[in-house]
């Protein structure tokens, strides 16, 4: 019989995966509110994306999950949206 | 001869700044004919007078060591004391426990949003950009430091 050598609370392949997803995203998201010119609201929306992501750190339900990132992206694209057009 | 040569080379040199000192616009624009006529004259005597002065200045210029870059060369001293200086600044972290070879998770309690963000602000501090694949690795300030002395190309 084969041992796993793995710890049990080790993540599947899939959730790895998506956890992956969740760290980028909140990357993305940071380096596109670094750019932001103003302190306060610098301040404001890492305060934001940060809570929205911990709110979150407990689901376990992988599609709950999937819908969590889309909605990241779509926040994400946003906001990038929006600098762009403040840049211009 | 030699005499008369050495003269001649005297006054073309000497001419045209004189030229310029004494010949007053209305005198200049009279003679424009033949101003054009010494203009390239003047100007080879002036390059030639520049080449003459450059090499009395280049000694004072060599003393002054041109430094092209603003910062000073890195070591890995100075990047785990820079790496220490941002961890110490972050607001999540004890400086009191903080030590060089503690692991963000283990150790000091962060999470992995807590380790992007420390990741990020080195990013910031050494002006570089890390990968993702790379950046998830770095959990510990030892580990940050080898890997900027790597991509610096900074040895012991």
């Amino acid at each position: 019989m084969v041992v796993s050598r793995l710890p049990s609370t080790a993540l599947s392949l899939k959730q790895f995966l998506q956890r992956q997803r969740v760290l980028g995203i909140y990357r993305n998201m940071m380096r596109t509110i670094r750019k932001v010119p103003d302190e306060a609201d610098r301040k404001y929306l890492s305060d934001w994306a940060r809570d929205e992501f911990k709110r979150n750190k407990n689901a376990t339900d992988k599609d709950a999950i999937r819908m969590m990132i889309t909605q990241a992206n779509n926040h994400l694209e946003e906001l990038q949206t929006s600098m762009a057009l403040a840049g211009s | 001869m030699a005499a008369r040569v050495l003269q001649q080379c005297v006054r073309t040199l000497a001419r045209p700044s004189l030229r310029l000192s004494t010949g007053s616009l209305a005198v200049r624009a009279a003679v424009a004919p033949s101003a054009f006529v010494h203009r390239p004259l003047s100007f080879s005597a002036d390059s030639r007078r520049t080449r003459w002065l450059v090499p009395t200045r280049i000694p004072s210029v060599g003393v002054l060591c041109r430094q092209y870059g603003d910062l000073p060369p890195l070591t890995l001293e100075t990047i785990k004391e820079r790496v220490m200086y941002v961890l110490k600044l972050y607001d999540k972290i004890n400086p009191e426990k903080l030590d060089t070879c503690s692991h963000f998770m283990k150790d000091l309690g962060l999470d992995s949003l807590d380790q992007v963000e420390i990741i990020m602000a080195m990013e910031d501090e050494f002006g570089f950009e890390i990968p993702d694949a790379e950046a998830e690795k770095l959990m510990s300030p030892e580990e940050i430091v080898q890997y900027i002395a790597d991509k610096k190309d900074v040895y012991e």
